[in-house]
């Protein structure tokens, strides 16, 4: 696993990847400083934060496009796969260099709140706070991009598909406003869900039997559902919206609160993300 | 060693590897012969644990490698037909990085490297970028790379696939060299390839095994002297003259010929029958100069046809 890391993350600087990376995300972020900042005289660092997580959306493609694709692609993953490692060592460790080079990224940014703290007012804890989010965040928003740079044929579909599922998520408070809440929307709602992991699962094993043992069990669990517990179909949509609503949680990291059971969630996504992205390289062996 | 048991392989509808079981001993060189697409890509896929088989099983050394596949990964270099490399490494990092996944220990590396580098030659290009080498020493870098974790077994899949002449003679001779201590699997749709390197030969075609077996035994089996190639020093008429009064002969073709001022016909006799003999003294009897007469030799597409078209008797 190491060893995967250790090459990821020196490819990110041997290739433009990183320094595109770097120098998008340092450039931009600068800017936000400079005239949000400097040039206003203000020392409300927290504001800036806020706007630097905008870039994440364009600069977490960028960073995690090549690191399954490339190898599939280049065939170099026909020596991962026959190599005494498993599966997820390889998947971890990638995972594991793009965040290092993202948090490199992001501790250069510190250098701006140590501007702020000599010239003006830092507030301390909320900076503090909103750091530990960023990066928690910033792994689970990676974790997604190392889930579709296995699934993508190359790094362009790879950076594009990231690029809009992360945008998804940017969107999805909004999505979740004006979304309905009865009841019978919401069992459509389950239905196709249902029907896509049944999909999902057809598209992955080419057996009609799994994919529609999935419907058929899906169909069953809505039914009994709506029998004996009701209650659930009321705002489903939005209980489900709220397990991907990656940047709501970030809101009380701004704050300067830590709270374990937001940190629960980032630290879990991330490792379902994962989990899932290790599972479908293997599932693809059999395919 | 390895011991493979009524492998399959399906691609949705396509069955690219049919039923195929064979076992190799311990030392064994093996050679896959087969047209593209055959199947023995996917078989070697399989053996060395990057795909998994639709159905079937495979064992080295009675360990299935779906169970301890970590341990049965470290006794199997494998060379893909396209070559695991990196561009943007050097071939020195990227042989360490070999290393380090192929979990050899750290203070054994430098000399595994050291050892690599000189058997497949190519310490002249040890810190050069891999993206930037010629296919010929990407080959071998391929094949430094299956050494490096110092396997019992070597699965090489079209190991002399785009190297100049010389590059193949060196490549055979370093395979030939590692199939002293190493049992060794390899692939190839050239037959006098497989011929200089291997003992034995399995014909893969359509996903299943059509021939095991000596390759001597194979291709006597195949080439009998139904089929000669008569050159004259005459025009056609008098060839096909000359051949009139041999028994047994069923069809006279004319074919190209290589010489100026000569006829060269491919004359077909009755199966097994050999009729050297009598086409030399009829062309000697009616004055027509014989320069020259061979049996014409099975070429890999013919041992093809022959034994797709006889799959069933070679089967059982």
């Amino acid at each position: 696993m190491i060893a995967i890391m250790t090459r990821e993350f020196r490819t990110y600087f041997q290739t433009p990847a990183g320094y595109i990376f770097a120098g998008l995300f340092l450039l931009v972020s600068g800017f936000f400083f400079a005239f949000g900042n400097l040039l206003n005289d203000s020392s409300y660092y927290t504001s800036f934060l806020q706007s630097i997580l905008f870039l994440y959306l364009f600069a977490v493609p960028l960073l995690t496009m090549r690191l399954l694709s490339e190898e599939r692609k280049q065939k170099t993953d026909q020596l991962l796969l026959t190599s005494p490692i498993t599966v997820t060592q390889i998947v971890v460790g990638k995972f594991l260099a793009a965040f290092g080079v993202f948090l490199i990224t992001l501790l250069v940014t510190i250098l701006y709140a140590v501007v702020v703290a000599i010239f003006g007012d830092l507030a301390v804890s909320q900076t503090v706070g909103a750091y530990v989010g960023f990066a928690l965040l910033g792994a689970s928003f990676i974790s997604i991009g190392v889930l579709i740079s296995a699934v993508a044929e190359n790094q362009v579909t790879s950076a594009f598909f990231t690029f809009f599922a992360l945008l998804f998520i940017w969107f999805l408070n909004l999505v979740k406003s004006v979304a309905p809440t009865d009841p019978i929307s919401s069992t459509i709602f389950a239905a196709a869900l249902v029907l896509g992991i049944a999909a999902f699962f057809y598209a992955n094993t080419r057996s009609w039997i799994a994919g529609g043992a999935v419907a058929v069990v899906g169909a069953i669990a809505i039914v009994l559902l709506h029998l004996f517990a009701a209650e659930i179909y009321i705002g489903l949509i939005q209980n489900v919206l709220d397990w991907f609503s990656l940047l709501e949680r970030f809101d009380s990291f701004g704050l300067g609160l830590i709270e374990i059971e937001e940190v629960v969630f980032y630290l879990s996504f991330t490792a379902i993300f994962l989990f899932v992205t290790v599972r479908l390289i293997e599932k693809r062996r059999w395919a | 060693m390895i011991e493979v048991q009524d492998l399959t392989k399906r691609y949705g509808r396509h069955l690219a590897v049919d039923r195929v079981s064979f076992k190799v001993a311990q030392g064994e060189v093996v050679g896959f012969l087969g047209p593209n697409g055959a199947g023995k890509s996917t078989t070697m896929n399989i053996l060395t644990g990057y795909l998994s088989a639709t159905d079937g099983e495979v064992f080295i050394d009675d360990t299935n490698i779906l169970e301890e596949p970590e341990r049965v990964k470290q006794r199997i270099g494998y060379l893909p037909e396209t070559p695991p490399l990196y561009p943007e490494m050097t071939v020195r990092e990227y042989l360490r990085f070999v290393c380090r996944i192929k979990q050899v220990p750290k203070n054994e590396i430098d000399d595994r490297i050291e050892q690599g580098l000189h058997k497949v030659g190519i310490v002249e290009v040890y810190n050069r970028l891999v993206g930037n080498l010629s296919k010929g020493y990407r080959q071998r870098v391929g094949l430094a790379q299956a050494l490096m974790g110092n396997p019992d077994i070597l699965v090489l899949d079209e190991p002399t696939s785009g190297l100049d002449p010389k590059q193949i003679i060196e490549i055979r001779d370093l395979i030939r060299d590692l199939g002293s201590d190493h049992t060794v699997i390899l692939s190839s749709h050239i037959l006098p390839e497989v011929n200089e390197i291997c003992k034995r030969v399995m014909i893969i075609n359509e996903g299943r095994i059509a021939k095991d077996g000596d390759l001597a035994t194979i291709t006597n089996d195949l080439a009998d002297a139904s089929q000669v190639v008569v050159t004259a020093r005459a025009d056609e008429q008098a060839t096909r003259d000359a051949l009139k009064g041999v028994v047994g002969i069923t069809r006279v073709d004319l074919m190209q010929s290589a010489e100026k001022d000569a006829t060269e016909v491919l004359v077909l006799s009755e199966k097994n029958s050999d009729v050297r003999a009598e086409i030399a003294s009829a062309f000697a009897s009616k004055s027509v100069p014989l320069i020259g007469l061979r049996v014409k030799n099975a070429t890999l597409e013919e041992i093809f046809l022959q034994l797709t078209s006889g799959v069933q008797e070679v089967a059982s």
